[in-house]
């Protein structure tokens, strides 16, 4: 088993964040038509990474330069297995994750392509990611990057921030893009699917609604609690 | 009399809807696989479930949960009306290790709550995988909501399928059980029909 798919399912900079949340141990392989790339996670932190080209695998890049060639992909397909023995292997990598994914950035004028599926837009609202920060982390923030940071953290919206910072609005969404794509701050529900749930939270589903047709109504609390003793005990 | 409450279990392709359903059910699972027919299905299992799963719990003598899984598969999306029709409460399972699924994951929520009002949660299943996706981050990728609980599932254990199926209990109970009455248990007597309210 490992974890499988396509980065126009999932981008490196989401895997990095991911592999630190866990945080994840194991060996990264990324594949397109003529290169292949593996990066070694230990811990969540990124520790070694090389690309090879061409039936004879020569290497085209090794360590950071390697992880800043991959976050280049768009539609490679990856694996990602979980292998301890990724511990004993020597830091080849001399920036984290964060630092790495910025600095792609740096190096090129839309970061919003390395997030594919998350177009930030003005009515975008932001929260804070709930990833403790790394201690090690050695990433670091420009003044702007700070005072989007510091807006997210009250769940505003692109637009609000804007209008309170009288930041341009193309330079805030580029900054929001960066700030998602190294995993400081995420999207906020206002992505949420339309669930009757979120409308009307702890209330009895609406009788008149045409959703409500075909719905069975409450259950009784002595039955539920009948269910849930009995689900309990199984 | 014999009465049923029924509870479905949904999610996309290969996220663990029949294992789910034969992990926790009283009965052995009436299951109707059948061999994957496209080469992308095939690399992942070799068996899909073309009609429904089906899955008791038997709550008293007189009362059964029938737990009902979905066909994973969007060609079959037409019986989902009609399995989604009365239940108390709903699943969405979601396979932790693809995030290709998310997206039609994404469809299935939304269909669900056009379909019916009844309240869900969402298993992150294949947590026993230590490479799969953590909650959390199904959770952001999925765009639920912080009310809607997204909680981790091995969906081939038991205990964890047992402690999600409580977790959907306890969100219907707060969700909209506020009276004493039995008034959605359904007759399953041939003869009678689905509500008594
Ligand atoms: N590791 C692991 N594998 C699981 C788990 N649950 C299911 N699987 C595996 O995932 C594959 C798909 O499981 P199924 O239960 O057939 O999935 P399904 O949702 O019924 O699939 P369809 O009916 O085809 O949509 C099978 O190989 C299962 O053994 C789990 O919790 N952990
Ligand atoms: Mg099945």
């Amino acid at each position: 088993m490992a974890l499988e798919g396509s980065l126009e399912d999932m981008s490196l900079s989401d895997l990095f964040q991911v592999f630190r949340m866990g945080p994840k141990t194991g060996v990264l392989l990324l594949y397109n038509r003529h290169e292949r790339g593996v990066i070694y996670v230990n811990q969540g932190l990124l520790v070694d990474a090389f690309v090879v080209s061409g039936p004879e695998r020569k290497v085209v890049a090794s360590k950071d330069e390697a992880v800043l060639y991959m976050l280049d992909w768009t539609t490679a397909g990856f694996i990602f297995r979980h292998d301890p023995s990724v511990v004993g292997r020597a830091v080849q990598i001399k920036h984290d994750a964060e630092w790495l994914v910025l600095e792609n950035m740096r190096r090129h004028t839309s970061p919003q392509t390395a997030v594919p599926y998350r177009k930030v837009t003005l009515d975008t609202r932001l929260q804070l990611s709930p990833i403790p920060s790394n201690t090690e982390s050695q990433v670091s923030l420009g003044v702007d990057q700070w005072r989007i940071l510091s807006h997210a953290a009250n769940h505003q919206t692109v637009r609000e921030i804007c209008a309170e910072t009288t930041m341009p609005e193309d330079k805030a969404i580029r900054i929001v893009a960066e700030l998602l794509a190294i995993g400081l701050i995420d999207v906020s529900s206002a992505i949420a699917p339309p669930t009757k749930a979120t409308a009307t939270s702890n209330s009895r589903p609406d009788p008149s609604h045409p959703d409500a047709r075909q719905s069975a109504p409450p259950v009784g609390r002595s039955l539920l609690s009948a269910i849930l003793r009995r689900v309990s005990e199984l | 009399m014999k009465h049923m409450l029924k509870i479905v279990v949904t999610g996309s392709f290969a996220a663990g809807k029949t294992q789910f359903i034969r992990s926790i059910s009283d009965i052995d699972v009436v299951d109707t696989d059948f061999k994957t027919t496209t080469n992308e299905e095939r690399g992942l299992k070799s068996e899909t479930t073309v009609a429904l799963d089906f899955g008791t719990i038997v709550i008293t003598p007189s009362l059964k949960l029938y737990l009902f899984g979905t066909p994973g598969q969007v060609r079959f999306d037409y019986m989902w009306e009609e399995l989604a029709t009365g239940c108390i409460g709903y699943v969405v399972l979601v396979d932790s290790c693809r995030p290709a699924y998310f997206a039609e994951t994404q469809h299935l929520m939304h269909r669900f709550t056009e379909i019916t009002p009844a309240p869900f949660v969402v298993a992150a299943n294949k947590q026993d995988d230590p490479a799969a996706l953590p909650p959390m981050y199904v959770r952001r990728r999925l765009g639920i909501p912080a009310e809607i609980p997204v909680l981790p599932c091995v969906a081939s254990e038991r205990s964890s399928v047992k402690l999600v199926l409580i977790s959907l209990l306890k969100h219907i109970t707060s969700y909209g059980a506020t009276s004493d009455a039995e008034d959605n248990v359904v007759d399953d007597a041939p003869s009678s029909h689905a509500s008594s309210a």
